[in-house]
C-alpha cells in the first residue's frame, strides 16, 4: 500500500503521545519521601538520677540506654546548673563511664545490644579534666589502642551526653598508653519538636 | 418526343443538358431564370418541366408553386444540393420527383418517362369509372371528382390514387410504392411517397388529419379504404 | 470530430465500456469525509485525553499527598502518645502496638517496632515483608520521619517509618533507636484515583461525542464542495464545457473552485477554437464538393455525346475522348462520396428509417446491380426478418460490401443474413458479407474502415472512391450498429453487421 508511510508515522506520532499520559494512570510506588520530624517519645530520663549509655546494636550502630545511677552529693560538677550548695546533682561523667564499662545489662542484652569495650576490673581511676572550652579531656585507665572504632564512640557519647544535654562537646579521650583520640558524638540530636 | 422545359441558372449544366437531352430525342427549351422559364411555358407548352432548384431571383420552389397553381405539369427538380431540407420543400411544393446533379442524360431520361408513362392498370372487365365514397375515379379519362367536382391532381398524385385504388384494401410499402409508382429502385428515398400522399390526402380526403381514402398503416405502409 | 486514428474501433461495441465512477466511490473506504471525521475525532480525543491526563495527575498528586501526610502526621502523633524505657522491653511491646494500630485513623494500620534485635508488632508476624531496606536506612540514618509506596503481591501499601527520639534536656533530643513502621493498604486511595480516572473518562468522552458534530459540520462544509467539484468535472468530462462552479468563501477550496472555473474557461476556449477549426475544414471540403458538383453536372450530361461520337473521331482523339468521359463519371463518383461523408461529418445525415423485410432488401439490392444474373454472389436470406431500417443506406452498406468483396476478394461472394443478441440483450440483425480472396492482411483490418486507406500499396485508386467502407461504416454507426472486418478461417474476407432490429429507438 501507498499509504503505509505516513501511517505508520501517524501511529508513532499517537503512541508517542499517549505513553506518558497513559503512563500517569493509577497510583505507582515512590522512592523514600521524607515527611517531617521524628516522633518524640517518652522514656521517662530523669537527668538527675539517671546516665545514658551507649551500647552496640547488632548492625554496628549504637543505641541508647537510660540507667539509673543514683544521685551524687553536688561536688566538683561544673557542668551542672549552679544551684544551692547540698542539692543533689547529676551523676557524674565517672560514674557514667564507671557504669558503661560494666557493660549491658540482662534487659540490655534482651535488646540486642552489646559493648566493644574490654572489661576493667573495678575501682580503676577514671579522671576527667576540668572542662576547657567545648572539650572535655578524659583520661582512661587502660590503653586506647586496644579500643575499636565502635569502642571510643560509646566512650565519646556516653561522655558528651553526660556532660552536655545535646551532646555537643568535642571528647579527647587519653588512654594508659599514652595514646589519645579526640571526636564529637555526632549522633543527630535535635530539638524537640 | 416530349417537350421539355428546362430551367436551370448555371450556363454549363443548362447547355449540357441540352445537349444531352436533345441528343436522346428531346425537344428541349432551355431557360436560365424562373422569369425566364415561366415566360416560356405559355408559348413553349412543354410535356415536362426540369427545374433546378437553386436560381437567382425567384427561386425554384417558387416557380414550382406558381405552375401548381394552374396546371399539372409534370415537374422534376434538380437538386445540386444533396441537402434533404430542399428536397422536401421542392415535393411539398408540388414536384413530382427530383434528380440529383451530377446526372447521366439516360438517368433523366429515365426520371422523365416514368413520369410522363401513361397508367394503364385498368385491367379488362374493369369499370373505367368507380365511385368510392364522395371519390369518383374515372380510370380511363384520367380524371377524378370529389362529390361531383373535378379535382386537380399532379401527375404523381393521380398515379398513386389509381395505384391505390386499383386494390383496394391492400397494403403497399413504401418500397413497392416507389417502384410501381415512380419506377425508382425499391431503395429510393420514400420521402418522395410521404410528400405525395400528404398532398393526395389535401386534395381528396374531408380531414386530412383522420383520412379516409389513403390509410397509414404504421410500420407497413399505404393502403386505399376501407371506407 | 476530429479524424483521430481508429485502432480497434469498429471492432468493439459502443456500449458497456464505462465503468461508473459510483461504484468506485462507494467502494472507497477512507474517503475524504472519513478522513476529515478521524483527523477531527484524534484532535478531539488527544486534546481531551490530554486535559484528562493532567488533570488527574494533578487531583491524583493533591489526593496522595494529602492522605499521606495525613497518615504520616496521625501516626507520629500517636507514637508521640506512647512511653518506652531504654532499653526497649520485648514484652508488653506488642499490647503498645495493637493499641497503637486500633487507633490508626482514618484506616487501620499494623504497626512495627525494631529496636536493637528487638521486633515486635500489632499483627501476626513481627517483621513486616512490605518495608523495603530503603526505608529502614532513611528511618535509622535520619531522625526524620518518612514513608514509601510499596506495590506487592498487586496491592499498594504506603509504609511509614517513624523514628522515635526522646528528650534528653528541655531543649534537646536524641534518637532512641527505636523505629515504628505502620504498613497500611492504599486501596481507598485506589478507589478514589478510580473514581478520578473514570470521571476523566465520562468527561472525555462525551467531549469526544460533542467534537463529532461540529466535525461533521466541517467535514460536509469541506465535503460540499468537492462533491460539488467532482459532479462540474463529470458534467465538463460529458461535453457540457460551459460548466462553472460558484466560488463561495475564501479558503483553499474556494481557490480550487477558482481555478477550475479558469482551467474550464481555457478548455471551452481551445475546444471552441478547435470546433471552429474543425468546422471550417468541414465547411471547406463540403463547398468544394458543392463547387464540383456544378460543372460535373454539365460534364456529365455530355459524356455520352462523346461516347457516341467518339467512334468517328481519329483513334487518338478517340482515345483522349474516352479518358475523359470515364475520368468524369469516376470524378461525379468520388464527390458523390465525399459529400455523403461531409455530410456525416456534419451530422446532417438523417435516418428515414422504415420497418421493411430485410431478406426483400437485399434481394433488391442485389438485383439492382444485377449481380445475382450469375454465381458471383450468393445469397442466404431466410425470410420473415423484419427490421427498422433506412432501406437507403441500408442498400449502400449491402452494395458496398458486395462491391468491395467482389473488386478486392474473389466469386463467390456470400450473403449471409440471420437474427442474434448483444450480450446486454439487445436484438440484432447480423448480416456477414463473406468472399473466397486471398482475405485482408492482418495488419490492414484496424485501418480497413479508413477514408482513402488503400489495404495494397500498389493498388489503382480506379478500383473506388476508396470512401466506400467509411461510408458503410457511417451508414452502420448511423443506424446503432457496428462493422467488424475479419478472416475466415477457411480463406477469405468476411465482413460482419450487426444493426439493432429497431434502429430509432438504439439511435434515440
Amino acid at each position: 500500500m501507498r499509504r503505509t508511510r505516513p501511517h505508520r508515522r501517524a501511529a508513532a506520532l499517537a503512541v508517542a503521545a499517549a505513553v506518558p499520559l497513559l503512563g500517569g494512570c493509577g497510583i505507582q510506588e515512590s522512592d523514600v519521601i521524607e515527611a517531617g520530624g521524628p516522633a518524640t517519645v517518652e522514656a521517662f530520663y530523669n537527668r538527675s538520677e539517671e546516665v545514658i549509655l551507649f551500647f552496640r546494636t547488632p548492625d554496628g550502630r549504637l543505641n541508647p540506654v537510660i540507667r539509673t545511677v543514683g544521685s551524687s552529693p553536688g561536688f566538683g560538677d561544673e557542668y551542672t546548673e549552679p544551684g544551692p550548695a547540698g542539692t543533689i546533682g547529676p551523676p557524674t561523667t565517672e560514674k557514667a563511664i564507671a557504669e558503661l564499662l560494666t557493660g549491658p545489662r540482662p534487659k540490655d542484652r534482651a535488646a540486642g545490644l552489646t559493648t566493644a569495650l574490654p572489661p576493667t576490673r573495678p575501682g580503676a581511676t577514671i579522671k576527667i579534666d576540668p572542662t576547657s572550652g567545648s572539650t572535655v579531656t578524659t583520661h582512661l585507665p587502660f590503653p586506647l589502642k586496644d579500643l575499636n572504632t565502635t569502642a571510643l564512640r560509646q566512650l565519646t557519647c556516653t561522655i558528651a551526653y553526660s556532660k552536655d544535654p545535646g551532646g555537643r562537646l568535642t571528647v579527647k579521650l587519653t588512654g594508659q598508653d599514652g595514646g589519645s583520640h579526640s571526636d564529637t558524638c555526632g549522633l543527630p540530636s535535635g530539638t524537640p519538636g | 418526343m416530349p417537350r421539355v422545359l428546362l430551367i436551370e441558372d448555371d450556363p454549363a449544366v443548362r447547355e449540357g443538358v441540352e445537349l444531352g437531352l436533345r441528343r436522346r430525342g428531346h425537344d428541349v427549351r432551355a431557360a436560365g431564370t424562373g422569369e425566364a422559364g415561366l415566360a416560356a411555358l405559355a408559348e413553349f407548352r412543354p410535356d415536362l418541366l426540369l427545374l433546378d432548384l437553386m436560381l437567382p431571383g425567384m427561386n425554384g420552389v417558387q416557380v414550382c408553386r406558381q405552375v401548381r397553381e394552374h396546371s399539372q405539369l409534370p415537374i422534376i427538380m434538380l437538386t445540386a444540393r444533396g441537402d434533404d431540407f430542399d428536397v422536401v420543400i421542392g415535393l411539398e411544393a408540388g414536384a413530382d420527383d427530383y434528380i440529383v446533379k451530377p446526372a447521366r442524360p439516360e438517368v433523366i431520361e429515365a426520371r422523365i418517362r416514368a413520369v410522363l408513362r401513361r397508367m394503364d392498370d385498368s385491367g379488362p372487365g374493369r369499370p373505367a369509372i368507380e365511385v368510392y365514397g364522395e371519390l369518383t375515379i374515372d380510370r380511363v379519362g384520367l380524371t377524378v371528382t370529389k362529390a361531383g367536382r373535378p379535382l386537380s391532381l399532379a401527375p404523381s398524385e393521380l398515379r398513386l390514387l389509381l395505384h391505390l385504388s386499383a386494390a383496394p384494401e391492400q397494403v403497399f410499402s413504401r418500397q413497392q410504392l416507389l417502384e410501381n409508382v415512380w419506377e425508382h429502385t425499391f431503395h429510393a428515398d420514400a420521402r418522395l411517397v410521404d410528400a405525395c400522399v400528404a398532398r393526395l390526402r389535401s386534395k381528396i380526403e374531408p380531414d386530412a388529419r383522420s383520412p379516409r381514402y389513403v390509410q397509414t398503416l404504421r410500420g407497413f405502409g399505404y393502403r386505399f379504404g376501407p371506407l | 470530430m476530429i479524424p483521430l486514428p481508429r485502432r480497434g474501433r469498429n471492432t468493439e461495441p459502443a456500449e458497456g465500456r464505462r465503468t461508473g465512477p459510483e461504484e468506485r466511490s462507494r467502494v472507497r473506504a477512507f474517503g475524504l469525509r472519513t478522513r476529515l471525521l478521524a483527523a477531527f475525532l484524534l484532535v478531539a480525543a488527544v486534546s481531551a485525553g490530554t486535559t484528562s491526563a493532567l488533570t488527574y495527575r494533578e487531583a491524583r498528586n493533591a489526593l496522595l499527598k494529602t492522605a499521606q501526610d495525613t497518615a504520616v502526621s496521625t501516626f507520629r502523633e500517636q507514637v508521640q502518645q506512647t512511653g518506652f524505657g531504654l532499653p526497649v522491653q520485648e514484652e508488653g511491646m506488642e499490647e503498645v502496638l495493637r493499641d497503637l494500630a486500633r487507633k490508626g485513623k482514618p484506616r487501620p494500620w499494623v504497626v512495627f517496632a525494631e529496636y536493637g534485635s528487638v521486633r515486635a508488632s500489632s499483627g501476626e508476624n513481627p517483621v513486616s515483608t512490605v518495608i523495603t531496606p530503603g526505608l529502614r536506612r532513611a528511618a535509622l540514618a535520619n531522625p526524620y520521619g518518612s514513608f514509601e509506596r510499596v506495590v506487592k503481591d498487586g496491592v499498594l501499601y504506603l509504609t511509614i517509618a517513624m523514628p522515635t527520639v526522646f528528650r534528653t534536656g528541655p531543649y534537646d533530643t536524641l534518637p532512641s533507636g527505636l523505629v515504628l513502621y505502620a504498613v497500611m493498604r492504599m486501596t481507598d486511595e485506589q478507589i478514589n484515583v478510580d473514581a478520578l480516572l473514570t470521571a476523566a473518562r465520562d468527561g472525555a468522552l462525551p467531549g469526544l461525542a460533542v467534537a463529532l458534530v461540529p466535525g461533521l459540520i466541517a467535514a460536509r462544509s469541506v465535503l460540499r464542495p468537492v462533491r460539488e467539484l467532482r459532479r462540474a468535472a463529470r458534467s465538463m468530462g460529458s461535453g457540457r464545457l460551459d460548466t462553472r462552479i460558484a466560488v463561495r468563501g475564501n479558503d483553499e477550496l474556494a481557490d480550487l473552485a477558482d481555478t477550475f472555473n479558469e482551467s474550464a474557461a481555457q478548455l471551452e476556449d481551445s475546444v471552441h477554437e478547435l470546433r471552429e477549426a474543425e468546422a471550417r475544414a468541414r465547411r471547406f471540403a463540403s463547398d468544394v464538393s458543392h463547387e464540383l458538383r456544378t460543372p460535373l453536372a454539365g460534364m456529365l450530361a455530355v459524356t455520352e455525346v462523346l461516347d457516341e461520337d467518339a467512334d468517328h473521331l481519329d483513334s487518338d482523339t478517340a482515345r483522349a475522348v474516352r479518358l475523359v468521359s470515364a475520368e468524369t463519371g469516376k470524378l461525379a463518383v468520388l464527390v458523390e462520396d465525399l459529400m455523403e461523408i461531409s455530410r456525416f461529418d456534419a451530422r446532417a445525415a438523417e435516418l428515414n428509417a422504415d420497418e421493411v423485410d430485410v431478406a426483400e432488401t437485399i434481394r433488391k439490392t442485389l438485383q439492382n446491380r444485377h449481380w445475382t444474373e450469375d454465381d458471383r454472389v450468393h445469397a442466404e436470406l431466410p425470410t420473415g426478418i423484419r427490421a427498422r431500417l433506412d432501406p437507403r443506406r441500408f442498400d449502400v452498406v449491402i452494395a458496398n460490401l458486395v462491391g468491395n468483396a467482389l473488386r478486392h476478394g474473389g466469386a463467390p461472394v456470400t450473403v449471409r443474413l440471420r437474427t442474434g443478441e448483444r450480450p446486454t440483450g439487445t436484438p440484432v440483425l447480423i448480416t456477414e458479407v463473406a468472399d473466397r480472396g486471398p482475405g485482408i492482411h492482418p495488419d490492414s483490418i484496424p485501418y480497413i474502415f479508413d477514408r482513402f486507406y488503400k489495404a495494397d500499396a500498389a493498388r489503382t485508386r480506379s478500383a473506388g472512391s476508396g470512401l466506400g467502407l467509411a461510408i458503410t461504416q457511417e451508414n452502420v454507426r448511423l443506424h446503432g450498429g457496428t462493422i467488424r472486418a475479419g478472416n475466415l478461417p477457411e480463406g477469405g474476407a468476411v465482413f460482419t453487421v450487426e444493426i439493432p432490429l429497431h434502429a430509432e429507438e438504439a439511435t434515440a
